[in-house]
């Protein structure tokens, strides 16, 4: 069908969202992608990139899905250039692959990714989810410096470069940063990396939850300098696990300092075996916050019956109930949430209906972008914001 | 006017934050940056517009912007150079021109001002009645303090203890007249510092309200006159307590086009240079300094002051926020643009208030008028003191 | 114009409207001055909904707007339209609400960067990033440039520092962009945009803690070879400090002219590096900082604020400064690859010497952005057009290193010719898509950024004849 990528037919693993499309296009370069694309523009057939599918049930389904486009086989890191702090790598190198080469130099990219051994470069960006470290380090569109895209006809566009400090014409990696797919196709991508800290040390403990709230002011606030401060809490109604990470030559004692304001725990040189892991499991809510909203986000999780895992510092945890949730308690949530100044995403469910996302006050705007990337409404049809 | 002075100026904009009228309006013709663009303009054949006069005119010559430049613009000569251009080419309405000719008939000849004194009472009460017919007038009328016992001092106040200097001491115009008592202890914490102090007794006006008016010819005449009777006084050193007569007695060599035989010290750089040996009692009090624009700006002297309060015991010393921005009084600034000064001086009476100070001490009479005015307004009254009145107390281990 | 203008002083105060032509020009360039023109009114609101109103009436006059804060920019973005309205924010300065428990400040668009820090550093928090005009440029400006600064290398860029802008677009509307918002990252595209998306009217930035250390050390070098082999080790040695500068012996020269830094005498370069974390961090990086500066000939290490101030006087004054040693200048923003520093430099040295004009460099080395200043005598015939000859030609040395033809003083009207140098038709083409899609009528800053503007109607593709806006004089093209 297409010159220049290999296609094969669809099965139903490489659904998305439950729509089954019709091929998979697997191409091998920014070339073939482009080339993908254009023949899926003249056949006015719908596009869903796909990575390593970790995330590709976040967001609601698409509305059509006639190709998905595995990305996988751009596996390349193009470039480490380790003297600049920079890496430059292809959509389909996986997180893991991706730490591990940086490894060797002594270097990381300060994303947390979620499922790290199979996610992609594309998808972590296409997702945008922010790690443990976003307090410290930002998310990933702070660690970006330069993209490529394929956009919907198959043009190939750069914008930024490999240098951190440029701030020449628009960001469109910013733009393309948790898209969802739904721009075009994020090809390659441009970081900037950070030493390796030479030790990290975690504090934790167990906390009371009606605690947690000033000990999260005062980590903040804290000269130690946290990197990360993670709470678990399973049960709505357990008593929160607190770990709190320090990162550096002089982790040990800064950590004991941080103990201080926790109240008490052991310090270890590995983290709890939650840290950082995302559910799976077929409802899953982000809820991001500002840091005097987290006594009423805890509080709303409880009523609504949510486990609890993320990050007390950069306001941003994940929700996730035991049983499907239902709507009025989504209401509620979002009710709750929004009035301590938060916002509610919900980024799994099994409920067609459901208000993902809430109101959005630049919807309008987001509505003329996408008009502006993707007239013929292909790409990732219906699954962002305002059915974008 | 010299296009290379202009031409100094890089339009960096560092100086924005730093001038008076643009904290008040923000307004780019009311800033150092745009005013030089309009001196260029002016240089490149613009006439003199009312428009232009106005923004020239809203310059309280506080060259704080001088300060900020990284560029080294003389700004302070440009501001000067461009004040007699208007004085020369552009035409005052005539209510202005009668306000500017009783200013410049009354501040710098004594003797006339003298004669308001026992009017001043009257004057501040009327205050009210006579600035809703003239801002002006009714601004000069707020503004005049209340005047102490009036003190002779003597031609020559001999050093206690060794002699260390002969300095020449400048009385002022406005600070003979409505401060008597700063000239008196100025001679005092100079004479127990161990200077004999020359005080000629025919000393006139310095000539700075004319400088700064661009009053160019008035202000030669008396700037002559300044120098002939220090000259015949034989000094070589002439102390002077006000910021404004410093820094322009210490621009004579430019106006006059040579130096005169003598140097130009305020009183706390020549105080700091000489070192201290009288004792200090102490003075158990919180102050407020205030950095007077000619002192601070003009003359670059700003750690003298501190350092000199610091010596005293028991004397705590608070910045005031915003401390480089000028309290409007600015020579005849607040007689010629009494909104402006106005809203400057009720910033920084709100920004003296901050700091909680008992007193507020300040190096130059105009300050200490406005500043007090603007307080009294706020209902939140500070006594002010001058330099010389807090070292003159703790010198003599008398209370404030 | 008078139409509008009488338009004008039906939404706002009479005094916020100026019309007089001697006014006018006081606003006809920014810190930019070899570009200027006279705007056609230039306004003065006070209120996001008085900036509403004016950008509604350029809409309904089809006239052109461009936004302008304290006027400081280096590359023009703020150069006014003769046919159109210039929008002042410099009145709008008010810091509406400092909320420390969640660390942030909520300020209107003409508030000096500086004044946010000063704001709260009583309390022990700072806004972090820091450009050497951070006195006097607006925050709004700075939403516009995407500024940085020296602190940057470690602490990011505005982008990274802005959690929420309210803008008027450029039609009209006043929306809000909010990183907490699900959505396309709006605010990350706006921020950077060189006022091309609208105008920023409230910024809510993030507020930083204050380090409990901060190590300030100049270096002294005999040549600039050293100074740059002393950055590679830093980095080598997997130090991230808060910001590392270098100075050649020229700006030195020029700073110690303007501000009496003191630096050491006879250096060919000084490196200022700036440490700061966690005390038991900062130590132990200062420990390893000194074995790597050993080559250094005077290692200076501020003792407290007052001496920080001074090793940091010389570098922040640097830029006007020059005018100290030169008739005149052009300051040059371009970045290379850290790596690719000494190379770039040597290259910069051999054209400087092949035109007989002085360069002097001052750089943020720890990410290779350089600041060269091309010294000329504008009385000299011909020096200018030789000194514009060698500040393109760095330009070119960063693109060909795989670097940037700006990293913090933006494209503005000065460099947008150099923009086809760094990226494809196509690249060009699809951030017009997000021109398009903010402001379809081209009024919001035009002639900026981009060196010719596409209609929005125009499908991308390849461009057949004469472009209408260039046929009709409206662009130049390049």
């Amino acid at each position: 069908m297409i010159e220049g990528a290999t296609v094969r037919q669809a099965g139903p693993e490489d659904a998305v969202g439950g729509v089954l499309p019709r091929w998979v296009a697997l191409p091998e370069s920014v070339e073939e992608v482009a080339a993908v694309l254009r023949a899926c523009a003249e056949r006015d057939l719908a596009v869903v990139p796909a990575g390593g599918g970790t995330k590709l049930h976040w967001g609601a389904p698409p509305e059509r899905c006639d190709v998905r486009l595995d990305l996988g086989r751009l596996d390349t890191i193009l470039e480490h250039a380790a003297g600049d702090l920079v890496v430059r790598a292809q959509a389909g190198v996986t997180m893991g692959a991706l730490a591990a080469a940086l490894a060797d130099e002594g270097q990381e990219l300060a994303v947390d990714a979620p499922f790290p051994e199979d996610a992609t470069v594309g998808g972590t960006l296409a997702t945008a989810p922010a790690g443990p470290r976003a307090f410290r380090y930002g998310t990933p569109r702070d660690l970006l410096i330069g993209v490529t895209v394929v956009l919907p006809d198959g043009t190939v566009a750069r914008s930024g470069g490999k240098v951190v400090k440029n701030v020449a014409g628009y960001d469109l990696g910013k733009l393309f940063t948790g898209s969802y797919g739904t721009l075009g196709v994020i090809a390659e991508a441009t970081f900037r990396l950070h030493p390796l800290p030479a030790a990290r040390r975690w504090v934790r403990a167990e906390v009371d939850a009606a605690d947690l709230p000033g000990i999260a002011a005062a980590l903040a606030a804290s000269q130690a300098e946290p990197s990360a401060a993670e709470v678990d809490r399973p049960e709505p109604d357990a008593r929160p696990a607190l770990a709190v990470l320090a990162e550096g030559a002089a982790a040990e004692s800064r950590a004991a300092e941080l103990r201080e304001l926790v109240g008490g725990g052991e310090i270890s040189d590995a983290p709890p075996p939650w840290w950082g892991l995302v559910s799976r499991d077929e409802t899953l809510v982000e809820v991001r916050f500002p840091a005097t909203g987290l006594a009423a986000v805890l509080e709303a999780a409880e009523r609504a019956g949510l486990a609890v895992r993320g990050s007390v510092l950069s306001g941003r945890v994940l929700m996730a109930p035991s049983a499907p949730m239902e709507p009025e308690v989504l209401a509620g949530l979002r009710r709750r949430v929004e009035a301590a100044g938060g916002r509610v995403n919900v980024l799994v469910t099994p409920h067609a209906g459901l208000d993902r996302w809430g109101q959005v006050s630049a919807l309008p705007l987001m509505r003329r972008v996408k008009e502006r990337f993707d007239p013929g409404r292909r790409m990732s049809p219906g699954r962002f914001v305002g059915g974008i | 006017m010299d296009p290379k002075l202009i031409n100094d100026c890089v339009h960096c904009g560092f100086c924005l934050p730093t001038c008076p009228t643009y904290v008040l309006w923000g307004e780019e013709m009311d800033s150092p940056r745009g005013r030089i663009h309009l001196m260029k303009q002016h240089v490149e054949g613009t006439p003199v517009t009312p428009e232009m006069a106005g923004h020239f005119d809203a310059c309280l010559g506080c060259m704080a912007c001088v300060t900020a430049c990284p560029s080294g613009v003389r700004y302070d000569r440009l501001i000067e150079l461009t004040r007699v251009e208007v004085e020369r080419r552009h035409e005052r309405d005539p209510q202005e021109r009668a306000v500017r000719g009783i200013v410049f008939s009354l501040f710098p000849y004594p003797r006339r001002l003298r004669l308001t004194r026992p009017v001043t009472p009257l004057a501040r009460r009327m205050a009210g009645y006579v600035g809703r017919a003239n801002p002006s007038l009714g601004a000069m009328a707020a503004l005049t303090p209340r005047v102490e016992r009036r003190e002779r001092l003597p031609r020559v106040v001999r050093a206690r203890g060794e002699r260390r200097a002969v300095v020449g001491m400048l009385l002022g115009c406005v600070q003979r007249e409505f401060f008597p008592q700063v000239n008196a202890a100025t001679a005092r914490v100079l004479s127990m510092e161990g200077c004999d102090v020359v005080i000629p007794p025919r000393q006139g006006c310095c000539g700075a309200l004319s400088v700064h008016a661009g009053r160019e010819e008035q202000a030669r005449r008396l700037a002559r006159r300044t120098v002939r009777v220090f000259e015949r006084a034989g000094v070589n050193t002439v102390v002077v307590n006000s910021a404004g007569c410093g820094s322009s007695m210490k621009e004579y060599g430019e106006l006059l086009g040579e130096e005169p035989g003598f140097e130009v010290r305020d009183l706390s750089e020549f105080l700091a240079e000489l070192g201290p040996v009288a004792e200090r009692h102490p003075l158990p009090l919180t102050v407020a300094y205030h950095d007077a624009c000619h002192l601070a700006h003009a003359q670059g002297v700003r750690s003298q002051p501190r350092e000199l309060l610091a010596g005293i015991p028991g004397l705590e010393v608070r910045e005031i926020p915003e401390s480089a921005i000028c309290c409007g009084s600015a020579g005849t600034y607040n007689i010629f643009r009494p909104e402006a000064a106005r809203d400057l001086g009720d910033r920084k009476a709100k920004a003296v208030g901050s700091t909680g100070a008992e007193l507020l001490v300040s190096a130059n009479p105009g300050c200490t008028m406005q500043i007090a005015a603007a307080m009294r307004r706020a209902g939140d009254d500070i006594r002010v003191a001058h330099m010389a009145e807090v070292l003159d107390a703790s010198l003599r281990g008398v209370g404030l | 114009m008078e139409t509008l203008t009488a338009a004008l002083l039906s939404v706002l105060p009479r005094d916020s409207v100026i019309t007089d032509p001697v006014r006018l020009r006081t606003y006809e360039c920014d810190g930019l001055t070899y570009h200027r023109a006279t705007p056609g009114v230039v306004v003065l609101p006070a209120t996001a909904e008085q900036v509403a109103r004016v950008v509604r009436l350029c809409n309904d006059f089809g006239v052109p707007f461009v936004a302008r804060g304290a006027g400081t920019g280096l590359s023009g973005g703020a150069l006014p339209r003769e046919d159109g309205v210039l929008i002042v924010t410099s009145k709008m300065r008010a810091i509406l609400e400092i909320d420390l428990p969640n660390r942030r400040a909520v300020v209107e668009p003409g508030v000096t960067n500086l004044a946010i820090t000063e704001a709260v550093r009583e309390q022990g928090y700072y806004y972090a990033p820091d450009p050497s005009s951070q006195q006097v440029c607006s925050i709004g400006g700075n939403v516009a440039e995407n500024s940085g600064g020296a602190h940057c290398l470690k602490y990011g860029f505005t982008v990274n520092h802005v959690e929420a802008c309210e803008i008027v677009t450029p039609d009209g509307d006043l929306v809000t962009l909010d990183r907490m918002d699900p959505g396309y990252d709006l605010l990350g595209a706006f921020i950077g945009s060189e006022g091309t998306l609208g105008i920023a009217t409230k910024i809510t930035v993030r507020l930083s803690r204050a380090p409990e250390a901060v190590t300030t050390v100049l270096a002294a070098y005999e040549s600039i070879e050293q100074g740059g082999q002393a950055v590679s080790e830093i980095i080598g040695a997997g130090i991230v400090p808060a910001a590392i500068e270098m100075m050649d012996a020229l700006a030195i020269e020029a700073a110690e002219a303007a501000v009496a830094c003191s630096y050491p005498e006879g250096a060919g370069a000084v490196l200022i590096v700036e440490l700061d974390g966690p005390a038991a961090e900062v130590e132990r990086q200062f420990a390893r900082l000194r074995e790597i500066c050993a080559g250094a000939f005077e290692l200076r290490v501020a003792a407290d604020a007052a001496e920080r101030a001074a090793i940091w006087k010389g570098r922040k004054s640097a830029f006007a400064a020059v005018g100290r040693i030169s008739p005149a200048y052009i300051v040059q923003d371009g970045v290379v690859p850290r790596t690719a520093l000494p190379g770039v430099l040597a290259a910069i040295d051999r054209i400087s010497a092949e035109h007989g004009i002085r360069v002097a460099n001052v750089f943020h080395a720890g990410d290779g952005n350089l600041h060269p200043l091309v010294l000329f005598d504008d009385a000299e015939p011909g020096a200018g057009e030789r000194a514009e000859v060698v500040s393109g030609a760095i330009l070119d040395l960063c693109i060909e290193h795989g670097g940037s033809i700006t990293g913090e003083h933006g494209v503005g009207v000065d460099k947008a010719r150099y923009m086809p140098r760094m990226f494809s038709e196509t690249d060009l083409d699809t951030m017009q898509l997000v021109r398009c899609a903010f402001d379809p009528e081209g009024l919001a800053n035009p002639g900026k950024v981009f060196p010719t503007p596409r209609l929005c109607g125009e499908v991308p593709g390849v461009r057949k004849g004469v472009h209408p806006l260039v046929e009709s004089g409206k662009a130049e093209q390049f």
